[in-house]
């Protein structure tokens, strides 16, 4: 029994020294989990379960800067405080999900309503479904099946995507947007790489507006003014900071080198 | 007692639209500030003081709101402020 006793004592010091030393490695999440962030702020408080957002389906249909500059959702997981009621009233979730918005053919479900019936109670579960087995009215295989592939994140080239047409993400909603004239594009720049062999970084000015306007990257995320004058490392940028904000979460991964690499500004 | 009646119906309808207008001011004016965000680069900096003067302006209209739209509005109003502030610091660093 003793020897047992040793035996099961020099395995979990074995294992915790292990650990120690190389971690735990991090699972990838799968193409379809990848962006998908899980709201908390009062679901369980209020008996529910929390809500599963799919970035992907989200991304395909409306810009970046729609959700989070228009319609107000912060940057970060569980920084907005929606409740119930802002949903009802038309704001957050409910700008779109409000029984009325038509989306191509399809109308798009009422997020939160005042009274709940049998019905209704399925009807929140599509969304807060964490820990429940929710049928999707939308197949990630499915909906993504044509889409250009690219090899990290969803696997999904978005950018070639709506280029090729397979998405037309919308930038407006009437009663919530603020009316703007088209944009007035800055310039792309080079970055220097920091490691020597290491191609510099093109950050295309035109790619990013297009998605996610000014004020989505401008100054919450990049305080800086001139070129330079924002200082920041990739390990910065792994801990989710500057470029790291979507490029770890929702945009390709930074795992993708060569996107960001590549060569001079031509 | 049908004059007290139609002053009374009068009073409220001019209550009430003015209500919707004041809701229809403070509106167009958010409108009117933040479609200017896509060219802010483009404008002077007298243009660009003059849309942070507005935004402070308008900042005590939208704090009356109900809690939802204060909620949602004042966010949406300080990411145009603080465009409008970047983009003036950003101008002159340029200059300078």
């Amino acid at each position: 029994m003793k020897k047992l006793f040793f035996v099961l004592f020099l395995i979990l010091v074995f294992a915790g020294i292990t650990l120690a030393q190389v971690g735990m490695k991090k699972k990838r999440p799968l193409p379809q989990e990848y962006g998908r962030s899980i709201i908390n702020n009062y679901s369980e408080k209020a008996g529910m379960s929390p809500v599963v957002f799919d970035h992907w389906l989200h991304r395909a249909k409306f810009t970046c800067r729609l959700c989070h500059v228009d319609i107000a959702f912060a940057m970060k997981t569980g920084g907005t405080d929606i409740k119930a009621a802002d949903n009802i009233k038309g704001f957050y979730c409910g700008a779109c999900h409000n029984g009325k918005m038509e989306h191509g053919e399809r109308k798009v479900f009422e997020a939160c309503s005042k009274k709940i019936t049998q019905d209704d109670a399925r009807r929140c579960d599509r969304c807060h479904s964490v820990g429940k087995t929710v049928r999707k009215e939308y197949d990630f295989a499915e909906f993504t099946a044509k889409f250009p592939k690219e090899r990290l994140g969803n696997g999904i080239d978005w950018e070639k995507a709506e280029v090729d047409g397979y998405i037309k993400p919308i930038d407006f909603i009437e009663g919530v947007s603020t009316k703007r004239p088209s944009f007035v594009i800055q310039k792309d720049f080079s970055l220097a790489a920091k490691v020597e062999g290491l191609p510099d970084i093109v950050f295309s000015h035109k790619k990013h507006t297009v998605w996610n306007g000014c004020e989505v990257c401008h100054p919450e995320i990049f305080l800086g003014v001139k070129k330079g004058a924002t200082k920041y490392s990739m390990i910065e940028i792994f801990e989710g900071k500057f470029c790291g904000v979507c490029h770890r979460t929702v945009a390709f991964p930074m795992t993708d080198c060569q996107r960001c690499h590549t060569k001079p500004v031509q | 007692m049908n004059k007290l009646a139609a002053l009374i119906i009068g009073f409220i309808v001019f209550v009430f639209s003015q209500n919707v207008n004041a809701e229809q001011d403070w509106k167009a004016e958010f409108d009117d500030i933040c479609s200017k965000t896509n060219y802010a680069m483009s404008l002077t900096k007298d243009e660009i003081k003059s849309l942070i003067k507005r935004c402070d302006n308008l900042k005590p209209a939208i704090e009356k709101l109900d809690e939802s739209a204060k909620k949602v509005y004042l966010k949406r109003l300080q990411m145009c402020r603080d465009m409008f502030v970047f983009t003036l610091e950003s101008k002159e660093q340029t200059e300078k």
